[in-house]
């Protein structure tokens, strides 16, 4: 079977300026996200992700090089027919209501009437939406633009996602909903491909990993290969004083180990957050 | 599934989507509301009460109005809703869906076509509703000017907001045109207006090129004839009598030669818009 998303030898110059001065964003890439992963493009800013997933999806044209969705040249129309896309800081057009945006983007990629009011509901209520379903989308905050993003995203059943910082601007709550989502939706068969720059929620959630700086790869591989394997463990214990640790390194001393570091093992503010703000009470869903 | 046609659905979805973004900008409403008060307006100079001449007369201030609002109206809707979706980035989302860049841009084209109609429609309405009834009003002060029943030919009005929206259509497709590689929309608005002024002086510059008689001035005429239509062609004459109406074959060539111009505009607008980095 076809890779989801594949590009070979990708190039991308924007002119900048006059006199014909180029940059480079995208510096002879290559890229296979099979179908099926959660796939995560990582790299500072400016590092020539959003460009890649322009490219990818036949927004921009390649300097050189090309780009392939599920086999098809991104240049086609219809290889964007199994893509959902949710671009980065997201915008949508103020005038509609939630529902309507969802509906109409549903119409464009051809679901008939009939079909539409049921997926409609269901992606928006999937998004945690549907509160807020009824309201002009010049009403959103930044958290419920991105997650009506990822409705529109969504609403035909695509095979393949691409997501473009969908946590940026997002609070925790709505990171961690969005991370179970995510999840979701590889459990269920589909491709995702999403950037960010927060590396602690991309190890959690990524199967692989591709990190950009200045346009060029710079590694690749599953987050075990590239994070895991310094040989060392970390233990959880209840709390040991001077004395004990002392003669914990002895005994670890004994067997040929050492004892890299104690300190006490708090809960991260995540975790308190998470806890105490309720992870099912984020803004848009019922009071 | 193989192939994805150009789909006239996908179009009217966006054209659709146009209209409805344009009938919900407060600007629109101000204008439309401008342009109908100035038609009322013509009707409040009654105290002139110069018989027939009269409706002519207002029948000029009404068309004047469409003119100005509309094309006004015409220029910024289209600059406004071309440039909405590129600074928005809407347009991203939307060239992301399985959408043929020529079914996004002739979409945009037509909707401010169904806004510019619905303008059209509205104005030339009410003007010959304002013609009727003062027609009427001076039917009973002069029995005797009116002996031959009413003078105005409401045909002959409907034509003229037909033309205007022939002429309305030719220029959005042209400020479309520009805006297509424009970087700012300023500057296809004010392209916008070079094209309404050449586009209604050219038949001066044309005569004025004729009567020198020199080889550059008619080659220049020619060449300017040549990239914009002639506005004058799509005019009413000078009457609202039933008698000068033209005959349906003068209507039909007419709504073909503004049709074919936006047409070819719009067409020159893909080709440039294929391009272009969202
Ligand atoms: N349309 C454009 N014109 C000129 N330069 C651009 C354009 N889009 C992106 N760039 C430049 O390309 C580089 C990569 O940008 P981008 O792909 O947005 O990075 P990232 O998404 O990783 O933050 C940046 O230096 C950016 O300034
Ligand atoms: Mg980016």
């Amino acid at each position: 079977m076809a890779p989801a998303l594949e590009a070979r030898g990708l190039v991308k110059d924007f002119p900048v300026g006059l006199r014909g001065v180029r940059l480079r964003a995208v510096d002879h890439l290559d890229l296979t996200v099979r179908a099926g992963v959660i796939y995560g493009l990582l790299g500072p800013n400016g590092s020539g992700k959003s460009t890649t997933i322009k490219a990818l999806l036949g927004l921009v044209l390649p300097s050189a090089g090309e780009c392939r969705i599920f086999g098809r040249p991104s240049g086609e129309v219809a290889a964007r027919r199994d893509v959902g896309y949710l671009p980065e800081a997201p915008y949508f057009y103020r005038h509609l209501t939630g529902r309507e945006l969802v509906g109409f983007y549903g119409r464009l990629c051809g679901l008939g009437r009939r079909e539409l009011a049921g997926r409609v509901e269901t992606v928006v209520a999937q998004v945690g939406m549907t509160a807020a379903a009824d309201r002009a989308v010049e009403t959103y905050s930044k958290g419920m633009l991105q997650r009506i993003g990822l409705a529109q995203a969504l609403v035909h059943d695509p095979r393949l996602l691409i997501l473009d910082e969908p946590t940026a601007g997002v609070d925790p709550v709505g990171s961690a909903a969005m991370a179970d989502l995510i999840r979701g939706l590889r459990d269920a068969g589909k491709t995702v491909l999403l950037t960010s720059h927060l590396l602690g929620q991309m190890e959690a959630l990524c199967d692989r990993v591709a990190i950009l700086a200045g346009g060029r790869l710079v590694a690749e591989g599953t987050v075990a290969d590239l994070a895991g394997g310094t040989g060392r463990q970390q233990l959880e214990v209840d709390r040991l004083d001077e004395a004990q640790v002392t003669e914990l390194r002895a005994w670890l001393a004994a067997r040929g180990r050492g004892l890299h570091g104690v300190a006490a093992a708090g809960r991260g503010l995540d975790a308190v957050f998470l806890e105490r703000v309720g992870r099912g009470k984020g803004e848009g869903t019922e009071a | 599934m193989n192939g994805a046609p150009f789909s006239f659905l996908r179009l009217g979805l966006v054209a659709q989507n146009t209209l409805r973004e344009a009938v919900r900008q407060r600007l629109l409403h101000l204008f439309v509301g401008l342009a109908l008060a100035l038609v009322l307006g013509a009707r409040g100079l009654q105290d002139f009460n110069f018989g027939a001449p009269e409706l002519k007369f207002i029948a000029d201030c009404g068309f004047g109005a469409m003119t100005l609002f509309g094309s006004t109206l015409t220029i910024a809707a289209t600059a406004q809703l071309f440039f909405s979706e590129i600074e928005n980035r809407t347009a991203l989302t939307l060239l992301a869906k399985p959408v043929w860049r020529a079914e996004f841009l002739l979409g945009k084209l037509v909707g401010v076509a169904l806004l510019t109609a619905l303008f059209c429609a509205l104005l030339t309405g009410l003007l010959a509703a304002v013609l009727w009834v003062r027609e009427g009003e001076l039917m009973a002060l002069d029995p005797e000017g009116f002996r031959g029943g009413r003078a105005v030919s409401y045909a002959m009005v409907a034509l003229g907001g037909w033309l205007q929206w022939l002429r309305l259509v030719v220029l959005a497709a042209f400020t479309l045109l520009v805006a297509s590689f424009a970087r700012t929309q300023v500057f296809a608005v004010v392209c916008g207006f070079g094209v309404l002024v050449i586009c209604h002086l050219q038949h001066l510059a044309q005569e004025a090129y004729t009567r020198a008689g020199s080889a550059v001035g008619a080659a220049l005429g020619g060449l300017f004839g040549g990239m914009f239509p002639n506005f004058q062609m799509l005019s009413l004459a000078d009457s609202l009598a039933a008698a000068d109406l033209p005959a349906p074959g003068t209507w039909l060539r007419l709504t073909a030669y503004g049709l074919g111009w936006a047409l070819a505009a719009g067409l020159l607008a893909i080709l440039s818009f294929r391009r272009r980095e969202i």
